[in-house]
Parts: C-alpha cells; sequence; structure tokens
C-alpha cells in the first residue's frame, strides 16, 4: 500500500563477513545481520528500545575503526565491511562471558543458573570454554523486602544491561526503576529503595519479559517452574480492546504464566499490562461456577445435571414466548465472549426463537 | 479504528478525547507514549487531568458533556480560517455547506463560555490537527457515554473529513473498543438492527439469505437495544431474558431500575463462570468457559480477527460457551447443526458475512498477527487502513450538529457532575480482577476522585469515607482529593460490586445507540460520619 | 516519560540544595521539577557527594596521599571520634595527605613545601601579572573568525586534558555543523590522580580561562558557556564567581553558568560530562556522534579542558607560532604537576617535553632513593627511573606504553611496595567505574581484587588471568576509564617483575 508523505530510505550494499548484504539507512550492524541470518550475540539489545551498547556482547569489528564497535548501535553506510568471527572477537567474547559469569550466580556445573525465564547468558557462556576467573561478588543490592505481589528482582542475576530500567521510562514510560549507585555497587533500583507498589510501577511487568538473564522473574509462577514440562499455547486477551496475543503457559491443565510473543510479532509488539500479564489467578479460582444450576420451588438455586437445566432453559423461554410473544425475550450477549458465541447467541435469539431483541454490552 | 494499533507510533499529532488510554487500553498508550518520545504533538481533551493529559502538549479540560462545543468550535476556527481540504471535501464528501453554516454559530469565545476551555486553546488546538497530515483522532466512551453521543461521533467525523485525515497512514477516526470483543460481537450480529456484518434485520433480501441459511422464516422488525430492553424490563413488558457474560446488574446505568425489571422477569437465565449481582436473579445457572477454555475468535479495536484458543478444561462440569448455546437451541428442538469445533461455526458465519469471507480459523493459524476486516475473499491480505481509496460507500455526509445539553444537569440539591469509567487496575464488574492480589494491592475498593477545593467546601480529608447520591441512589466510597479534577466534577469506577456506580447513573440512553449517559450526571456527596 | 515543561538539568543542583539524597529531598525535587522520583533517587546516588548526606571529613586515598600515610591518619581521625569518608583523589597532591572538612573547606596535613613556577614568559605565567584587559578577546573579535582557527592550527595546542587532540579541529568541526544552537563547554573537572594543574590555573589565572571560552564562543558561535567544575574544588569555584563579576562588562555578551560536578571522577569523560549537565547520571555515551556534532542538548559543543582554553589568549596576542616555539619535542608549554618524593611538589609551567629530571629539578630534587614514576596520572600507569630522560609529551610517552594524560606526575622512591602502589591506583578506577559496562564494572573489581588477594597472600597465581580480563577491559570497555583502568598493574608488573613474585 502507498501512503503519501512516507519517509524516503535509501537503500545500499554492506559487506558482513565477506558477503554482500542490502542495508537500509538509519539501520545498525545488528539489524542487517539479523535479517541475513548471521548470528551476532546480543544481550542490552531490545528492538523496542533505544540501543545501549553497554552490555559490549555484540561488539564486531569494522574496517578503518581501530576499536571493536558495538553492532547493536553501530549505524550502516554504504560499502562499509563488517566481521563478526575472528581470532579477536573469540578471544573478547571468552573473556567478556568469563567475566560476566564471575560476577554472576553459577549452577553446580559452573554456568549461569538456568531461570524460569531462560537466562540467555548461560546459552552464551556455552560457546566457550571459560577462564576460570574467581567471583567479583559484588555489592549489588536487592529488593528483599518488597512485598508487590507480581515482580522479583535477584541482584545476583543482573547483569546492569538496564533493559528493564530503559522499558519502564521509553516504553511504559513510568519511570519506577532506575540505575542507582556506581561501579560493581550499581544496581536497579526504586526511589528510597521502596516496594514496587509505592511506586509509579503500573506492574506491567515489562521489566520482567525484557531481563534476558532472568534476574527479574514473576513472582506467581511456581518455583519450580525451571524444570516443570509446560505447554505453550498462542491466545488474545480477554480484558480490553486492544487484543494482545497472550502466550499462555501450561502445566497439568493450569495455566501457570502468561508471556507476551516477541516484539515486532503481533498488535502488542512485546507488551502487556498488569491485566494481560498477570490477572489471570480468576482461571483456576475456587469460586467458579462449575455445575448447572436450577431454581427450585424452595427458591434456591440447587445442581443440576446438564439435560434438566438445558430443559429448564428451554421451556422456560418457550413458556414465556408462548405467552406473551417471541418479542417479550430478550438475548444479552456479551463482548466478553468470542465471535462465534456472539454470532450463535444471534441466531439462538433470531432463528430459534423469532426475535431481534439480541445485544451486548457494547457501550461499557 | 479507520487505522492500524502501530501507525499510532508514526503519528505526527495525536488528538485524544474522552480516553484515558494509558488506564483503559495500556498497550495502545504505549504507542502514543513512543509517538510522543519520537516527536509527536500531544492534544488531550478530557474534563481529568489524566496522565496522558500531563505529557500532552495541550489539555483541553472541558466540563463533562460539552464536546459537542469543543469539537464544533474547532470546525468553526478551521473553517474560518480557510484550513479546510477543499479538494477533499470535494471529491469524497456532502453537506459541507450546510455543517460550515451551522458552526458558524460555534465560536471560541462562546465555546470557552460553555466548555471552560480558553478561546486560544480551541484555536491552537483546531490550526494544530487542521495542518498536521497524519494526525488521527482516539476516542473512547467519553464521546459516546452520552445522550448526546451520537452528536459527539458526528462533531468528530466533520473534522476528520472537512480536513482530509482519511485514508492517511496514522491519521483517521479512530474509536478505541472498550473490551476485548465488542467490535467482534458487533460483527457477528449480537445487535437488534443487524445481522452479521451490519446487513440490516429489515432489508427483504438479507433476510431471506439469512432464513435460507437458517432454515426458518425471521423476524423483520427491528429488535431492542439493550438500554430500552431495560426500561421495558422495568415496565413489565419484556418478561424473559438470556444473559450471557454481561453482569448487567453492575454495568447497566441506573441499575436499580434494573434490579426491579429483573425481579419482575418470569424466567431470568444466565450462563457465567462466576456468581455475579446478576446471577442473583437467575432461574438457571450454565457454568460457562472463560477465554483460556475454549476456541473461536476476538475482533480488537482495528479491526484485527484473531484467535483465542483453548489451553486447559473448563473447571468440573463446566462447558465452553458455543456448545452450551448449541445445546439451547437443541434442547428448544432447532436442528443446531453438529460443529466439530468452532471453526466450523466461524465459516458459517464468515459464509453469510461479507466482510469476513474471506477469514477462516485455518488462515489464522497462519497469519499470526491476525486478519482485518474488510477481507471479502481468501486471497485478501486485509485491510490495516480504511478509506484509502475513499469513503467505502458513496460520499460521506457532513452532520449538522446542535448542542444538547446533557440529561440531567447539577443543581443545589445535587451540585456535582459524577462520571464514571474503568481503572487500569480493574476490568469491569471485576469478578475477574478482583480475584488477583496486584489489582487488589493497588486498588481494594471504591473511590470517588474530587477536586481539593471541593473536597474543602465539604470538610473532607484524602482517605475519609464519603456517601455519593444521586436521584437514584447512593454508594459509599472513599474520598480521593486530586489534581486531576476539574472543580464541581467528581469521578468514580465501576468495578465495585458493594459500591456500584451505576446506582448513581442516569439511565437516559442516547437517541441513536441507546447508549446510557454514564460520563454525567448530578449528584451530592456526604461525609459519612455527619449523616 | 518526561512532561513537556520538565526539568531534568536542574534535578542535580536541587538535591545539592537540600543536603543529598534522601526520601524526601528527592521527592521535594520532584515536585519541583517533574523529573520521576526514581531517576533523581538513581541519578543523585550517581554522585558521591550526594550520597549518605550528613557532614564528615573527607579523606584523599590518592596514590600521593596513600604515599604520605592516608591511612594511619584516617584512623587517628577515627580513633579521635570524628566520621571519616574516604575518597578519590581530591587533586591536592602537592599537599598529601589532603581533605575536606565537614564544610567542603579544604585541610592539608603536609609536612613539606610546596611551589609553582617563578613569573616566566610561558602561555600560563601561574604567578604573572592577571591581565583583566581582554584584549584578545577585543582583537578576535575584529578577525575572520577562519583566522582565529588557523592561529591555533599553526600554534599546534593540543587538548591539554589527556587526550592531545589538536585542538582546531574541534573548532572547525563545530562551525561546519548546520545546527545554529552551539555551546561551549570548559571542562574544570578535574580529577585525575596526580593532577592539580588546573586548581592553580583556575585560582590564579581565571581570566585567562574565561577570555578563552568567550573567544571560543565568538568563532563557534555560541552565546552559552558552561563550566563544569568538580565539587570538591571549593576555593576555584569562587575565584571564577569572583573572577566573572570583575569582568561582567568585557562577557556581557556570554551567559556563563558554572555547573558543580558531585564527586564522579567520570564525568570528566567530556560525554559523561554532557549527561552530567543535562541532569543525569554521568555514564560516558557511545561515540559517534562526537560531541562536536551532538553534544549538550544533542547540540554542537565545543568541549575543552581548562589549560587548552586558557592557552588561547597568548596565541591570539602572541600568534600562533610563537606559542609552537615555546615547547621542547612538542608545540607549546605545559602545566606539568609534581608529587610524590620531591622537595618541593607543585605545578610547573615548562616547555612541552622536558624530562622528569628536568622537572624534578625545578621542583627542588628527589627525596630519597627514586625507583618510578607515574608520569600521566592513575591513567598513565608506572613507569621504572631509568625513563627519567625520556620527553614527557605525548608522542614519547605513548611510545613507551604510557601516556603524558593530564601530566600529574608522580615520583616514587624505594619506600614504597610497587605492588600496593598498583593496588592503589586499581581502587580508584574500582571505585570511579560509572558500573555501565561489565568489561570496566566486572574488570575493576576483579583486578583489584587479585592484587589485594596478592599482597596479603604473596601467591602470584592470584594474578594469572589479570592479563587477559585487562586485555579485555581495553579492547571491550565503553570509554576511556576502562580502557586504560588495568594500566597500572600492567605496567608495574612490567616494569618491577620483582615485587609481583611469590612473597613469605
Amino acid at each position: 500500500m502507498n501512503y503519501p508523505n512516507q519517509k524516503r530510505v535509501e537503500t545500499f550494499s554492506i559487506e558482513i563477513n565477506g558477503r554482500s548484504c542490502r542495508a537500509i539507512s538509519g539501520e545498525t550492524v545488528v539489524d542487517v545481520a539479523r535479517r541475513e541470518g548471521i548470528e551476532i550475540p546480543t544481550l542490552c539489545h531490545d528492538t523496542r528500545l533505544e540501543p545501549a551498547g553497554a552490555c559490549r556482547v555484540c561488539l564486531v569489528e569494522v574496517e578503518g575503526q581501530r576499536r571493536l564497535q558495538p553492532g547493536c548501535a553501530w549505524k550502516v553506510y554504504p560499502d562499509m565491511k563488517v566481521t563478526t568471527e575472528s581470532g579477536r572477537i573469540e578471544k573478547h567474547r571468552t573473556i567478556l562471558y568469563s567475566m560476566y559469569m564471575a560476577d554472576h550466580q553459577l549452577d553446580e556445573s559452573g554456568l549461569p543458573v538456568e531461570t524460569g525465564n531462560g537466562n540467555q547468558l548461560r546459552e552464551l557462556c556455552k560457546t566457550i570454554d571459560p577462564l576460570p576467573l574467581e567471583p567479583v561478588n559484588a555489592p549489588r543490592a536487592g529488593r528483599p523486602d518488597d512485598v508487590n505481589p507480581y515482580i522479583e528482582f535477584n541482584p545476583d542475576l543482573c547483569i546492569l544491561c538496564a533493559r528493564c530500567t530503559r522499558y519502564c521510562d521509553e516504553v511504559e514510560a513510568v519511570n519506577a526503576i532506575t540505575l542507582s549507585n556506581r561501579g560493581g555497587e550499581t544496581t536497579i533500583a526504586t526511589a528510597g529503595n521502596r516496594g514496587l507498589l509505592d511506586t509509579t510501577c503500573e506492574l506491567c511487568g515489562g521489566c520482567i519479559a525484557t531481563c534476558p538473564t532472568g534476574a527479574l522473574i514473576e513472582k506467581k509462577a511456581p518455583e519450580n517452574l525451571v524444570t516443570l514440562q509446560t505447554e505453550v499455547t498462542r491466545s488474545t486477551c480477554n480484558f480490553c480492546g486492544v487484543g494482545c496475543q497472550l502466550d499462555l503457559h501450561t502445566h497439568n491443565d493450569r495455566v501457570v504464566k502468561i508471556t507476551s510473543p516477541e516484539p515486532g510479532e503481533t498488535v502488542n509488539d512485546g507488551n502487556l499490562c498488569v491485566k494481560g500479564r498477570f490477572a489471570y489467578d480468576f482461571i483456576h479460582h475456587e469460586d467458579r461456577i462449575t455445575t448447572p444450576l436450577v431454581r427450585g420451588t424452595d427458591g434456591e438455586l440447587h445442581p443440576a445435571s446438564w439435560e434438566q437445566a438445558l430443559t429448564a432453559v428451554a421451556n422456560g423461554l418457550k413458556s414465556v414466548k408462548d405467552k406473551y410473544g417471541a418479542d417479550s425475550l430478550g438475548f444479552i450477549s456479551s463482548s466478553r465472549c468470542t465471535g462465534e458465541e456472539n454470532y450463535l447467541m444471534q441466531k439462538l435469539s433470531r432463528a430459534v426463537f423469532g426475535t431481534n431483541n439480541v445485544h451486548q454490552c457494547a457501550a461499557t | 479504528m479507520t487505522n492500524s494499533i502501530d501507525e499510532i507510533r508514526d503519528s505526527e499529532l495525536m488528538f485524544v478525547i474522552g480516553s484515558n488510554t494509558t488506564e483503559a487500553h495500556p498497550i495502545i498508550a504505549m504507542e502514543m507514549k513512543r509517538a510522543r518520545q519520537r516527536g509527536a504533538k500531544l492534544i488531550v481533551a478530557d474534563p481529568r487531568k489524566i496522565w496522558l493529559a500531563e505529557m500532552a502538549d495541550l489539555h483541553l479540560q472541558l466540563k463533562p458533556g460539552t464536546d459537542v462545543w469543543l469539537l464544533s468550535a474547532m470546525a468553526h476556527v478551521i473553517i474560518s480560517e480557510g484550513l479546510h481540504d477543499r479538494d477533499f471535501i470535494e471529491a469524497n464528501t456532502e453537506g459541507f455547506d450546510a455543517m460550515a453554516e451551522k458552526v458558524a454559530e460555534y465560536t471560541p469565545e462562546k465555546a470557552e463560555e460553555i466548555t471552560g476551555v480558553p478561546a486560544g486553546d480551541i484555536r491552537i488546538a483546531a490550526r494544530l490537527y487542521a495542518t498536521t497530515k497524519h494526525a488521527g483522532i482516539y476516542y473512547t466512551l467519553g464521546i459516546t457515554e452520552h445522550t448526546h453521543g451520537t452528536d459527539n461521533v458526528y462533531c468528530l467525523a466533520n473534522l476528520v473529513l472537512m480536513t482530509g485525515h482519511l485514508g492517511v497512514r496514522s491519521a483517521g477516526m479512530n474509536p478505541l473498543r472498550g473490551q476485548n470483543n465488542v467490535q467482534g460481537a458487533n460483527d457477528a450480529g449480537a445487535t437488534p438492527i443487524f445481522y452479521p456484518g451490519y446487513q440490516p434485520v429489515t432489508d427483504s433480501k438479507v433476510r431471506e439469505k439469512f432464513e435460507n441459511a437458517w432454515g426458518v422464516g425471521l423476524s423483520p422488525d427491528n429488535g431492542l437495544n439493550l438500554n430500552v430492553m431495560m426500561k421495558e424490563m422495568a415496565a413489565g413488558k419484556l418478561k424473559a431474558v438470556y444473559v450471557m457474560g454481561e453482569d448487567i446488574v453492575i454495568s447497566e446505568p441506573n441499575v436499580t431500575k434494573v434490579e426491579v425489571g429483573l425481579n419482575q422477569c418470569e424466567f431470568v437465565v444466565c450462563q457465567e463462570i462466576f456468581h455475579n449481582e446478576t446471577t442473583r436473579f437467575a432461574d438457571v445457572i450454565l457454568p460457562g468457559a472463560c477465554f483460556a477454555e475454549k476456541d473461536g475468535v476476538f475482533t480488537n479495536s482495528d479491526r484485527r480477527v484473531q484467535r483465542v484458543r483453548k489451553s486447559v478444561n473448563p473447571p468440573g462440569e463446566a462447558r465452553e460457551d458455543w456448545k452450551i448455546l448449541c445445546d439451547v437451541a437443541r434442547s428448544a428442538g432447532y436442528p443446531m447443526p453438529d460443529y466439530e469445533n468452532a471453526g466450523e461455526v466461524f465459516s458459517e458465519y464468515a459464509s453469510l458475512t461479507p466482510k469476513i469471507a474471506g477469514i477462516s480459523h485455518q488462515r489464522l493459524e497462519e497469519n499470526v498477527s491476525g486478519l482485518q476486516w474488510p477481507c471479502p475473499d481468501e486471497s485478501h491480505p486485509g485491510t490495516p487502513t480504511l478509506h484509502v481509496d475513499g469513503p467505502m460507500i458513496g460520499r460521506a455526509p457532513f452532520q449538522v450538529v446542535d448542542y444538547r445539553p446533557s440529561a440531567e444537569l447539577p443543581d443545589n440539591e445535587y451540585p456535582l457532575v459524577l462520571s464514571t469509567g474503568r481503572t487500569l487496575y480493574h476490568y469491569n464488574s471485576a469478578t475477574q480482577t478482583r480475584r488477583d492480589a496486584g489489582p487488589v494491592a493497588k486498588q481494594r475498593s471504591n473511590f470517588i476522585e474530587m477536586h481539593r477545593s471541593d473536597a474543602r467546601k465539604l470538610d473532607l480529608k484524602h482517605g475519609e469515607s464519603v456517601r455519593v447520591l444521586s436521584r437514584r441512589g447512593e454508594v459509599e466510597a472513599e474520598v480521593w482529593v486530586s489534581p486531576r479534577m476539574r472543580p464541581g466534577c467528581i469521578w468514580m469506577p465501576m468495578h465495585f460490586a458493594e459500591s456500584r456506580a451505576n446506582l448513581l447513573t442516569n439511565d437516559a440512553g442516547d437517541q441513536v445507540t441507546g447508549t446510557g449517559e454514564y460520563k454525567v450526571c448530578a449528584v451530592r456527596v456526604e461525609k459519612l460520619s455527619n449523616r | 516519560m518526561q512532561k513537556p515543561n520538565a526539568n531534568r538539568e536542574k534535578i542535580i543542583e536541587l538535591l545539592e540544595h537540600a543536603g543529598g539524597v534522601t526520601e524526601e529531598s528527592v521527592r521535594e525535587v520532584h515536585q519541583q521539577t517533574g523529573i520521576a522520583e526514581a531517576d533523581i533517587w538513581g541519578t543523585g546516588l550517581f554522585y558521591t557527594l550526594l550520597r549518605e548526606p550528613g557532614k564528615r571529613i573527607r579523606l584523599c586515598d590518592g596514590l600521593t596521599c596513600q604515599m604520605f600515610g592516608a591511612d594511619s591518619l584516617a584512623n587517628e581521625l577515627t580513633d579521635a571520634g570524628k566520621m571519616v569518608e574516604r575518597v578519590s583523589c581530591l587533586g591536592q597532591c602537592d599537599l598529601a595527605p589532603a581533605s575536606l572538612d565537614e564544610n567542603m573547606e579544604l585541610v592539608t596535613y603536609a609536612k613539606h613545601q610546596t611551589a609553582i613556577s617563578p613569573p616566566n614568559e610561558f602561555a600560563m605565567n601561574l604567578a604573572g601579572e592577571v591581565d583583566l584587559t581582554y584584549s584578545a578577546l577585543a582583537k578576535v573579535r575584529a578577525m575572520d573568525p577562519e583566522d582565529v582557527i588557523s592561529a591555533l592550527e599553526s600554534s599546534g595546542l593540543q587538548g591539554r586534558g589527556g587526550a592531545g587532540f589538536p585542538a582546531h579541529f574541534k573548532w572547525t568541526s563545530v562551525r561546519q555543523q548546520a545546527a545554529t544552537e552551539r555551546y561551549v563547554i570548559c571542562n574544570a573537572d578535574e580529577a585525575e590522580p596526580g593532577t592539580f594543574k588546573d586548581r592553580e590555573l583556575m585560582l590564579r589565572q581565571t581570566h585567562k580561562m574565561l577570555e578563552g571560552l568567550a573567544i571560543a564562543a565568538y568563532v563557534i558561535e555560541a552565546k552559552e558557556i558552561y563550566i563544569y567544575i568538580r565539587g570538591e574544588y571549593t576555593n576555584e569555584y569562587r575565584a571564577i564567581e569572583r573572577a566573572l563579576e570583575e569582568s561582567k562588562d568585557a562577557l556581557k555578551e556570554y551567559e556563563f553558568t558554572i555547573v558543580k560536578g558531585h564527586g564522579a571522577y567520570i564525568c570528566g569523560e567530556e560525554t559523561a560530562l554532557l549527561e552530567s549537565l543535562e541532569g543525569k547520571r554521568g555514564m560516558p555515551r557511545l561515540k559517534p556522534p562526537y560531541p562536536t556534532e551532538s553534544g549538550f542538548r544533542g547540540k554542537p559543543s565545543l568541549i575543552h579542558n581548562v589549560e587548552t582554553i586558557a592557552c588561547v589568549p597568548s596565541i591570539i596576542h602572541r600568534g600562533g607560532d610563537w606559542f609552537r616555539a615555546l615547547g621542547k619535542t612538542e608545540a607549546g608549554s605545559k602545566l606539568y604537576c609534581i608529587s610524590g618524593h620531591v622537595v618541593a611538589p607543585g605545578v610547573y609551567e615548562l616547555p612541552l617535553g622536558v624530562s622528569l629530571d628536568e622537572l624534578v629539578e625545578a621542583a627542588g630534587g628527589y627525596v630519597g632513593n627514586p625507583i618510578a614514576f607515574s608520569p600521566g596520572g592513575a591513567s598513565s600507569g608506572f613507569l621504572p627511573i631509568t625513563e627519567r630522560n625520556l620527553p614527557l609529551d605525548y608522542k614519547h610517552l605513548a611510545d613507551a606504553g604510557s601516556m603524558l594524560g593530564s601530566a600529574g606526575v608522580v615520583v616514587i622512591n624505594d619506600t614504597v611496595d610497587m605492588a600496593k602502589a598498583a593496588a592503589w591506583q586499581l581502587e580508584f578506577f574500582e571505585r570511579e567505574s560509572c558500573g555501565q559496562c561489565a568489561p570496566c564494572r566486572i574488570g575493576t573489581q576483579y583486578i583489584r581484587r587479585q592484587v589485594d588477594q596478592f599482597v596479603q597472600l604473596g601467591d602470584p597465581a592470584s594474578l594469572e588471568l589479570t592479563g587477559d580480563v585487562g586485555w579485555e577491559m581495553e579492547e571491550g570497555s565503553i570509554c576511556g576509564l576502562g580502557m586504560v583502568a588495568a594500566k597500572p598493574l600492567e605496567s608495574a608488573r612490567k616494569h618491577f617483575p620483582d615485587a609481583f613474585k611469590t612473597r613469605d
């Protein structure tokens, strides 16, 4: 589709590892490489955020540059030549990952610990033969007293890539969390180290979703989520009209976690709000109605079989219709239910009971 | 929405009116924030200084219910300064002159008196909107939940048409839908005047098509909209209701009247996942399934049809709602087809509905980001932006709109204007969100927001308990003294069953849509200890 | 998200006025500026002078102060019931050991004499008469700006802050930018251990700096001039205020703003300085873009060190060739700071390219048996005393694997354990790392720990992997701090291998 006034883009070619690649002005080395299927590792990169170039994992060689340069931030220009694999880069990655390991919680196998939300650093560290650096035990403070029900921060798994704080500033724009202190003491903090409930945080959980190492995790997910066999079902959020796509993680017929698809894939671009991501306890709540109920002659509702209940519904509606006519019936459908169900409700109203008195809560 | 959600980020100007986007549509608000950070201008028109207003270039803090004045005055400025798009008007519209003549009466100075918005700000807003190419209007129920809601919408449409902001990326006219499937429920024909796809029930050709498809004769008469149904029920004329997935005793305006009606009904069926205020009146309750337990589609605000997929089983004997509806039909003696799955229901629906004829569950498997209607055939890619090639049918008409005040205005007895709405943390009747710790921790119980000058008059401190009374009812709530409010106006969320905002609201409905006047009614606030 | 009228640039100053970072002060500043509380909190805690508000003595633990017994002094003061905070170099190395009292006033515990160059014919002439005429500025205003830049080019003036980048390039680059909103920024955040030259310049020849800044503003067509001065320089701040008052007529076309740093060495890095000016954490930006294209507020900005900019009036008066000829091996005269084991520590202006012996001679000679020197601050590492005849200039020192840097020369005699000397410098970098990038943040911690461990246990195995880590710090860090932070250890091990052998 042609829109008037769309920005003009310039395309040209660049060379990555000797291969000619098409590039568009404004793109970065990582943008082009990803499209071309050339792997450049990243940790602090998130397409929704301004590049930070802070994790240094994506450093590449750019012809004419003395120093290695961050591929996530380095803008392409015509005929530039980039190398993403070399002895120098391999040495850099080996030592850098090893340094990260010296500043990270490791498991028995000596790798960064796996979390319920994965750990991209662990995956990177599997690709090297790490140097046995002694741990630095950085004095990075957490917020153990934060009683918010959803979001937990484990400073021992934090690599300070600042994706969470940048997300909170640049995307959610509530600025509830911040980088705080300096050097080895740098950590993720709130004003006054208060619990998130006492900040501007809207509990969207986007910080969890963007965290590459699982330093931020859902409090309500089961603790053994790492080892749990879960299935993932893509669906659509049932709250407001934005239509965010969700991945429902289930185990033993229970929803145990909800995440967003990757940024760029769906209408919500990797984002969710507090309701979409966290407000799913209702699904398995003990208050759910689990059996049909029919009001008895005593005026009380009593459990009934489906057959009894369906017969009662059919007879009840038919007898009113017989007495007062079809237009004495009203069918109130639901904008919370599916399209198919709304279709069937109006069909029930019109085809089965003969009235156009069908509507739903469209305006509330 | 005429445009798509992802177009928002490339906006040059967003005019947000009657939409508390950050709370009611948080993810769309994220796109607005993104646009803002990329340098887009933002104009917010809202009686409250909502979150979005704080980062706006211009906040038009109008008095509730005066939108027609504000918008017509903007039209006045655009036309009187010659900022309208003559070519677009010539090519695509009709009735410009009559509309122009009408808005000539709405001068910014008079508008200032009525709306409370400085005339200068109205001019700036009008000029900015008219002279920016990628300028989109975004609105929600703050526009529609009035007795003159349709007029408000007409005024917005006039602005769009006179500036040619249609069929342009990141522009257009964009109602943000309140619920997950408002768009889809309307599309599917859960409306008293249309079969699926907005095909009129009074059109005999259309009716014939549906009679053939469904194998029965169908009523040629328009049905009653929800607002009228509630009134007929209270008047004893509507004798039985079948309510699926809606808590009308919380969500309809003036719920006392709804309760009276339900008490009079001879037969009430509720199909629900939780007991709620409405199920108290049910003769039969059918246990339904929540979104995680069934298959189907939701259609979002930008007309995007997306899949809902079953991930867990319904609890106990609860069933998928589409199956229940089929069972009810069969019990009533109608030969509902033996649909194998929700996809087959959708196929039947699509086969009768040209707008979505090209969509199927199968195609939705392949299109991870859904398909946007119109999508008339299987090779059609869907339509992200409407009206790129001009209006859909013929010429778009300008509307002549006369201002009518809201149905109930404040007086000595009820001196404050109450508006109601949603918060970020809860959803509608909150049967779902009040069962989760986060929303409860953030907002445990009902509250009103009130300007400090009103609070001072009533000797109220932040956090004190008050009683709010209207001609229709009264509720108790906490008072939050809030810099967001206009003096003389209070605001209350609709989420709390034990303190129902809709005991207070006015059920006077819009003439066309029947939508209740949730945004304006007259109330009085009393300090609880004084009573 | 920033509200349209939010004023981020003011938050650091407001925090200072509120007495530092507390929950209350942060809320107050939030209400005053509209900036989110978390952002104020996180920004404030980046700066040590805003942390843990409360009155106390700040005792320097820079290299020279350590050599002159800062540790035992700290113990004495603590035993006397004082609240003592150990802080990074205070820029008073000639007065070592030095401290700031509870009111940020300088207190020295030095037991030796200090000195500066006597009046001379050099560019700075610290002890010379103060020229209040602003005649260089007047002269420039009658000149084509391009001719000013030509004079700079012929002078051979290189950036005196440490990088040694030819000054005229920056001026030309700023002038080439399309944006007309431009800024001149003076980097007075002198904090490299061993360095205190800008201090003397600001105290004694303030007007040379101000005049140079005004000339720069004229040439790049800027209206606003910012002077970013380290917060510990209380007297120097006053001196600038006073000088601005004295010359307000001559400078009336320009708006001068003095902005205080708050205890973050990294803010001497020019892009970190810009972040700090904008009210943010002083974390260096990725380059490109360079400040000359996108600097303060995203606009072209000319940033110069105090000494660099102060050279400009003399160059205008006496010509580029005159300035160039002042040097011995490279162009111009240079302020050398010298401290440590010499008779009269101080600032000496000498031809660029003098040797250590020549410099020490000016400072009254060596004390004790010198074994090493650090020629240009912590970043330059250590050289053995055998290099005493090497010209102290940009090129020769770079070739020797060191750098002239800020010309903060520290002489070390045989009473000092070189492993400990390295550890002191490493501790400085560890404390001053901004924490943004992993190589520097983790590397500075790792290397300091390993050296401490070696000093404690005497086992060279502790140091086995420090070379690799140092390599990555140099390759992988965002800014110069990380790149040089392993230098003290690396150079000490190279030149003093005996200090790193197994100890009993």
